[in-house]
């Protein structure tokens, strides 16, 4: 669990410049080479292989080298993660708050029953 | 101002305003519903003031044992109370471990209003960091419990009727 917790901050790390969620909007469209994800930024490319490092740090995506060229693609089961977040904090909170309701309607109706 | 990493719930509660404000500010009731069954609440401490505690321990099976202290900031009584777990009373800041185990940073803003028919309409807005620090429910450790089914709910409701 808390190396489920570990991976979740990198990938929200990750996730928090915009070039990396540039490089990860295109690589959701498919797999891309380095040099094909480094055109839209006006970047060199050693930054390019730093944002991309922390990416694969994440676990967000992963590469490989076929000769002289690398190809990146999305590791779509890392990123459900991190937007599965916010969905889980949602239910933790309708949970207590389905608590709640039955809490005040029992005490309400138990007042009703005192009059 | 509203931001991805918010959240928004609202209830109308068939209760009136001022017994629902009380269960959601009294140590006594807080205790009862906090947490999911099987945890349990045996301690809660609440300062209704600005710079003031709002306590809860939880424990539960296997030894589960969780505490957290956030402060409150601000109470407008029976219309509106926010609380942040960014800190605690006395306005000092909390510590969070990276791994999520002592709780993550957030302010919630709660709110009650009247919704005639002795009704009462809560509403609740839950800001998160939006940056790495914002943190796993995972290592909270009882995410099981926490996202507890309809049925379990309803038990925990009969078992609150049963005892009173």
């Amino acid at each position: 669990m808390l190396n489920d917790s570990a991976s979740l901050n990198r990938a929200f790390a990750a996730l928090a410049d915009p070039v990396r969620r540039g490089m990860l909007a295109r690589l959701s469209r498919g797999p891309a080479s380095v040099s094909e994800l480094a055109v839209p930024f006006q970047i060199s490319l050693p930054a390019v292989m730093q944002h991309l490092k922390a990416l694969e740090t994440s676990g967000l995506v992963a590469s490989q080298k076929k000769g002289r060229v690398r190809t990146v693609h999305l590791e779509r089961d890392a990123l459900a993660e991190a937007e599965s977040w916010l969905t889980r904090r949602r239910e933790e909170w309708e949970a207590r708050l389905d608590r709640f309701e039955d809490y005040v309607t029992s005490i309400t109706q138990e007042n009703a029953s005192d009059r | 101002m509203t931001d991805k990493f918010d959240l928004h719930l609202e209830r109308t509660l068939d209760a009136p305003r001022d017994l629902v404000w009380k269960a959601w500010t009294s140590p006594e009731h807080i205790k009862r519903w906090w947490a999911p069954r099987p945890y349990q609440t045996p301690e809660c401490e609440v300062e209704l003031h600005p710079g003031g505690k709002f306590y809860t321990r939880m424990t539960g099976p296997d030894g589960f044992d969780f505490s957290g202290t956030a402060c409150v900031l601000e109470v407008v009584p029976g219309e509106r109370i926010v609380w942040s777990t960014t800190m605690k009373d006395g306005y000092r800041p909390n510590e969070f471990a990276n791994d999520g185990g002592n709780g993550f940073p957030f302010t919630a803003i709660h709110t009650f209003e009247d919704a005639g028919n002795g009704q009462t309409r809560y509403t609740a807005t839950v800001l998160h960091a939006n940056s790495k620090d914002r943190d796993a429910h995972a290592a909270m450790g009882f995410e099981g419990g926490w996202g507890t089914c309809a049925d379990q709910m309803a038990e925990v409701a009969r078992e609150i009727g049963a005892e009173a």
